[in-house]
């Protein structure tokens, strides 16, 4: 059998905040198309009334047309991936337990907010108080990001290419070849990202949040 | 048989149940992973006085290691599994986690069919770490970062153990000592080219091969003295008037094809050096086939292939 990602293409851009954190492949395993059709959302929204759906392998999830208005997308994943053909919103990959989650736009706010394990990869912009007490993990992003970066975070990777205004308990480790990004950035390989465009592993390390622990860096990628 | 004017005898190797290990080394450039893993693999030749027997089992280009670096891969072999482990946190510690630039990864991977354990390999060097270590799961191998005065040392988790063969042999008779070492240099060159074999003593080559016991209490091994020749008439030799110097390759591998196939390359290098090379004959070593549940049988290998 031929193996298209499950695909969620919002039909319009809805003109209030949708929480999407049902639609992960381990929250959607073995569910038919016309169960998964049948998710409440929000209020008496549901699946049905606001993405078309098709494809069928569960482990691989895409969303297209999706805008700003897509909260929680990969909340409490645990395997699997997302791609995201757009923007989403706040709370990108919160929580996360391990997977993938590949925005190929903007986030909004507190991406991957208390996530443990897991990539999480933007190949736009990235809201405030991204990586918000995170736990472990990697998040990458490609553009800017907004205020707070590392909030809290007790360990785990920011890869960033634009330097942020960082609070005053992320401190300024220097600048360093890390023989680790070699295999972080192979393993990219078989994303579609915009992180695969960087050679280099020359980058400025932060460390923080010192306020938690402080084993948690920023890596400013310097190419 | 005869190959090529060299006699070999009609005898075998005994070989035994071993435990083993690779690591693969990376570092900045070959020579410092070489520093690195002839630290790692320093006495190592034999487990009676070494805990383990280890070597370098070939160079590794930088398309073939994890980081893209250039690199060595390094087998260790033990008589039991808490050895291994422990020499091999041992010698991580001292030798590969000291050396600059360098970074080590796991060389046996579970796979389907082989039993493969998972032991140590930087889980607790990680300590050194003093709490500014820091872990990175990536494409589900969990690795090390310990921070260093050269920067960071990188190390994969645990690598991989298998059951092994160790105590692979052939001994080579020749009519003076150069001709014998020139001879064992043609094998040990030949045996390098093949994977998952290691011959763990000084240059592949070893000179004094033993027998079990002594008339020494306290020794449970002594010379062989029906191979030395400055015994022949004092001894129950095995040596006819002619040879002047034995020698011996011992061979560690992962699985008995492994050794079989490294003894044949050993042996048939010798061979096609030919009777001027001052060979007469090859022989292997065995306890009676009492000790050893491996017989690596000469003219049975020989004749494969």
């Amino acid at each position: 059998m031929n193996m298209t990602a499950l695909t969620f293409t919002l039909k319009k851009n809805p003109t209030f905040k949708v929480d999407c954190s049902q639609l992960t492949p381990d929250k959607l395993a073995g569910m038919s198309l016309d169960k998964i059709l049948e998710i409440t959302l929000i209020n008496n929204l549901k699946v049905i009334d606001l993405f078309k759906v098709s494809g069928n392998n569960f482990d691989n999830i895409l969303f297209k047309k999706s805008t700003s208005q897509l909260d929680f997308i990969g909340h409490k994943m645990a395997r699997g991936n997302i791609t995201i053909d757009g923007d989403c919103g706040d709370f990108l990959g919160a929580k996360m337990y391990n997977g993938s989650v590949i925005c190929h736009g903007n986030a909004g706010d507190r991406v991957g907010d208390k996530m443990r394990r897991g990539l999480i990869l933007i190949d736009g912009s990235a809201g405030d108080y991204c990586g918000s007490q995170m736990i472990a993990g990697t998040i990458g992003v490609f553009e800017k990001v907004g205020k707070y970066a590392g909030f809290g975070m007790k360990r785990g990777t920011i890869l960033l290419t634009k330097l942020p205004k960082l609070h005053a308990t992320i401190q300024d480790c220097g600048t360093h070849t890390l023989p680790f990004l070699t295999l972080l950035f192979a393993s990219f390989k078989p994303l579609s990202t915009l992180f695969n465009n960087i050679q280099s592993q020359r980058m400025q390390r932060f460390g923080g949040d010192l306020a938690c622990g402080g084993n948690g860096e920023i890596l400013l990628l310097l190419t | 048989m005869n190959i090529n004017g060299i006699q070999i005898d009609d005898t075998f190797a005994e070989a035994f149940n071993m435990r083993g290990t690779r690591v693969i080394i990376t570092a900045l450039n070959l020579t410092w992973a070489y520093h690195a893993a002839n630290a790692m693999t320093g006495f190592a030749t034999s487990v009676i006085g070494c805990g383990v027997e280890a070597g370098i089992e070939r160079e590794l280009s930088a398309d073939e290691t994890p980081d893209g670096r250039p690199g060595v891969s390094i087998l260790m072999f033990a008589m039991g599994s808490k050895v291994l482990m422990q020499q091999l946190e041992t010698r991580m510690g001292q030798c590969v986690l000291t050396c600059p630039t360098v970074a080590a990864f796991a060389g046996i991977e579970p796979k389907e069919g082989l039993e493969v354990e998972p032991i140590n390999l930087g889980k607790n060097l990680r300590y050194f770490g003093d709490g500014f270590q820091t872990s990175k799961l990536i494409s589900k191998k969990r690795y090390w970062r310990i921070p260093v005065m050269d920067g960071e040392f990188l190390c994969e988790e645990t690598t991989g153990m298998v059951r092994a063969i160790g105590g692979g042999n052939f001994l080579l008779l020749a009519t003076s000592q150069a001709k014998a070492l020139k001879a064992a240099e043609a094998a040990i060159k030949a045996m390098k080219q093949l994977p998952n074999v290691i011959m763990p003593f000084p240059g592949g080559v070893v000179r004094s091969g033993s027998k079990v016991g002594s008339k020494y209490k306290t020794m449970f091994a002594s010379t062989n003295d029906a191979f030395c020749p400055t015994l022949k008439g004092l001894v129950a030799t095995e040596l006819s008037d002619d040879i002047e110097s034995v020698m011996e390759i011992v061979i560690d591998g992962l699985t008995f094809n492994d050794v079989s196939n490294a003894m044949c390359a050993g042996i048939l290098a010798i061979c096609g050096l030919g009777e001027k090379s001052g060979v007469k004959r090859i022989s292997a070593g065995n306890y009676g086939g009492k000790l050893g549940p491996h017989h690596f049988k000469l003219h049975e290998l020989l004749t494969k292939k």
